[in-house]
Formats: structure tokens, C-alpha cells, sequence
């Protein structure tokens, strides 16, 4: 049992790409946020934040992100930030250092109110069914 | 001669931490997650383990996007509960038992899986959570503790297979320790659940359970599982799962189900918690 099929790495990547509202954190965005994530890591220190929350813009204007990168932080736009390379457990230093738990921050990438998230997930969750996969729908 | 006894599997959710450590456990919100944990507690107590090997993963915590380890077992004698940007957890420190975490990262890399050697690391709530919920609120952990942070942040991750090999290396390196030893294997994150994009909050409680079945009922189909369904299935972050394997991986054949306990939700994610023991 400990041989498995080879994987196609093209395949396994297309693959990746096919969840509906989901951007799965893969060398390419690992490698196009790197200064995005490495610039939410800094917050993990008491230090930095102070300074963060002093200036935010003089902040990010101190690490080699892009513009888009920038403006989609101030703007706490997650979404954007995950096409833009961001990592959810390196954008939670940002969203911690506003106070928002991840509840609250997560909802935020939903288009629902924190309130009726909440809801849904104290009523089971999301299925997936239907979100499973672009090209099949199901 | 040091033995694996018992596997111990379970969601590492940071809010469970927090309500813990805010005494929230009683709050009509939490208290059906901890209750299903009581069981667990009273048996821990009698079992005495004098090692737990705690395969987590680390949450951009003590690695960032610099080191990337696939597997990192942690050798240093202790390690401290991690800022992770709150403050740290008021719990107690983490103590090694550190001629044994030395002796597995030597046998697992004689054994081909190449471990990463890691020393002074901060352990965040992926590892002191589950201590929290087996343990409660001691003055000291009451064993000592290998921390095995697996990646499943940067794709890919290791597959199912290479973890449940892995955990099968583990346990002969433990078994080529020549100290009489009590050792657990914990395998934690999951369930479904995920953080991140308009789908966040998908849970699958028909396919964690089934997961957990299968734990019992037929491991060689767990170990086969490609990333992409655990996506599809079970959310971004289910990929956690896999860190699973290696805890069942270790433990061999024959094994018997102890207990088992399912809860949706806690916070964003499916909480799911079981405890096999090796049979022979």
C-alpha cells in the first residue's frame, strides 16, 4: 500500500483551481505574497503594532509589496488579499491586531453579515454541496 | 522498552483555547464541544502516559514564509506556549523528553523520512490546545511532550500516504528506545472546516464521520485520500486531517475505538475528537 499512482503535478494543480470561492494556498501565491505575508507575520510583535497602528500607510510603505497589496490591506479587503498572494494564517495577524476574531474576520469574505454566519454555523455549517466544483457544478 | 499504547485524535480550534482559558466551558455555546472531552479526561488520569509524541501543525506562528518544514520534529529539553499576537496562553510550559525526540529524528531519517531537526521553537494553540482539553488547567502537564508540526499551511502538503508512513517510522523508532515508556501518538486539527473566501463555513459532517469510521474500518482507504478531495469535501483547512494518518499510521493493525465525539460548530469549524487503543 505505500505505492500510490505518481502524481501529474499539472493535473494536481488544475485541480486546485477548481473549488468554487476558494483560493488554496499554492507555491505561485506563496511565492507572489511573500512580502504581503511577511509584512503580517511583523504584527505578531507588540513593537510593530503600536507602530502599525500609529501610521499604517507609512508602515506598509516600508515593505517592497505592490501598490494592489497595500491598498487591499488598508481597505481589509480579504478576498482580494488572498488573489494577491495573502494567506489566511499571515492576514489573521492583521485582523488580530484589529481585534476581530476569526469569526468575524472570516465572515467578512462571505458576502453575509457576521450575525447570519454565525447562524449558519451554529446550524451546521455550509454544505458543499454544489461547491465542490467548478467544471462539474456539484 | 519504550511502547505506543494509545492514539488520541483531535480538532485544535484557538476559540477552544480561548473559552477554556476565559472559563467559558459551561456556556451553552461551548458546552457540548467539552463535554464530549470528560470522558476522555477521566480516562487520561488512570492511563498515565510518560510521553505523548503531539503531531500539529504550526499556524505562521514560530515558521513564517522563511523555513517551510514538510515534517519538523522539535528536540530542545522545553519549550514556552507562543505570543501569538494576543499575548501567550496562561498555560504551562512544554517539556521534552528529548533523548527520545533525538532518537526518532534518527531512526525516522534512517528510515527515510527526512525530518527537519528544529530546537528553540514557541508552540502555538495547534499543540497546547488539545494538552488543554485532555488535561484541563494543571500547574504542570502531567507528561512530557514531542512536538511532530507538520505543514499543511504552504501546498502542497505531504500526502495522507507519506503521513501514515511516517507515523509508522515513529513507531518503530519507539520501539527501538530502550526505556520502559508509556507513549501516546496525537493526531490533531480538522475536521472540516474553512477559513478563507465566499465558501468559508463549509462543513461535511457526513465525510468526517466517515472518516472517523474509517479510523477502525479500513485505514488503507484513509491513506489514499488525494488533497483535492479534502478540499472539495471538507474545506480548505480539513487538509489538517492527514496529520491523522501519522497518529494512525502509528498504531499498527489492531486497534479498538475507546470513544468518540462529534460537535459542529466551534467557531468556524467541525470540532471531532476519538481515542483508539492498540490491541496487540
Amino acid at each position: 500500500m505505500s505505492e500510490l499512482a505518481r502524481t501529474n503535478i499539472h493535473e494536481y494543480l488544475a485541480e486546485l483551481e477548481d473549488i468554487p470561492g476558494t483560493r488554496v494556498y499554492t507555491t505561485k501565491r506563496a511565492r507572489q505574497g511573500y512580502w504581503l505575508n511577511q509584512f503580517a507575520m511583523s504584527l505578531m510583535k507588540a513593537k510593530n503594532r503600536e507602530a502599525w497602528k500609529a501610521d499604517e500607510a507609512a508602515y506598509l510603505a516600508d515593505w517592497p509589496m505592490t501598490q494592489d497589496q497595500r491598498d487591499a490591506v488598508l481597505a481589509r479587503d480579504y478576498n482580494l488579499l488572498l488573489d494577491l498572494g495573502g494567506n489566511i494564517y499571515y492576514l489573521a495577524k492583521v485582523f488580530s491586531t484589529d481585534g476581530l476574531s476569526f469569526l468575524q474576520a472570516v465572515s467578512t469574505m462571505t458576502g453575509m453579515s457576521t450575525e447570519d454566519y454565525q447562524d449558519m454555523m451554529i446550524n451546521g455549517g455550509r454544505s458543499p454541496k454544489g461547491l465542490r466544483s467548478i467544471k462539474e457544478g456539484t | 522498552m519504550a511502547r505506543i499504547t494509545v492514539g488520541i485524535g483531535t480538532s485544535h480550534v484557538p476559540a477552544i483555547g480561548a473559552a477554556i482559558d476565559l472559563g467559558k466551558t459551561k456556556d451553552p455555546y461551548w458546552k457540548p464541544v467539552f463535554d464530549g472531552y470528560e470522558w476522555t479526561k477521566t480516562w487520561i488520569e488512570n492511563e498515565k502516559p510518560d510521553v505523548i509524541v503531539l503531531v500539529y501543525n504550526d499556524h505562521a506562528t514560530a515558521f513564517d514564509m522563511d523555513i517551510i518544514p514538510t515534517f519538523a520534529i522539535a528536540c530542545s529539553d522545553s519549550f514556552k506556549p507562543a505570543d501569538e499576537g494576543w499575548g501567550p496562553r496562561k498555560v504551562p510550559d512544554i517539556h521534552n523528553h528529548a533523548d527520545l525526540a533525538w532518537h526518532i529524528a534518527q531512526s525516522c531519517i534512517l528510515d527515510e523520512f527526512d525530518m527537519t531537526i528544529v530546537n528553540n521553537i514557541d508552540l502555538d494553540h495547534g499543540l497546547t490546545v488539545p494538552l488543554s482539553l485532555m488535561f484541563g488547567q494543571p500547574e504542570e502537564w502531567p507528561c512530557k511532550v514531542i512536538p511532530i508540526a507538520v505543514n499543511v499551511v504552504t501546498y502542497p502538503p505531504p500526502s495522507g500516504n507519506r503521513c501514515y508512513g511516517l507515523g509508522e517510522a515513529i513507531a518503530r523508532a519507539v520501539e527501538s528506545f530502550d526505556e520502559d515508556l508509556n507513549v501516546q501518538i496525537w493526531g490533531t486539527g480538522g475536521m472540516s472546516h474553512q477559513l478563507q473566501g465566499p465558501r468559508a463555513g463549509l462543513i461535511n459532517p457526513e465525510w468526517d464521520q466517515k472518516f472517523l469510521d474509517n479510523m477502525t474500518a479500513n485505514p488503507a482507504l484513509l491513506r489514499a485520500i488525494p488533497h483535492i478531495e479534502y478540499l472539495r469535501e471538507t474545506g480548505s483547512e480539513g487538509i489538517e486531517m492527514v496529520m491523522w494518518l501519522i497518529m494512525r499510521g502509528a498504531l499498527g493493525d489492531n486497534i479498538k475505538e475507546l470513544h468518540r465525539h462529534y460537535h459542529v460548530p466551534a467557531s468556524n469549524t467541525a470540532v471531532g475528537h476519538i481515542v483508539l487503543e492498540k490491541t496487540s
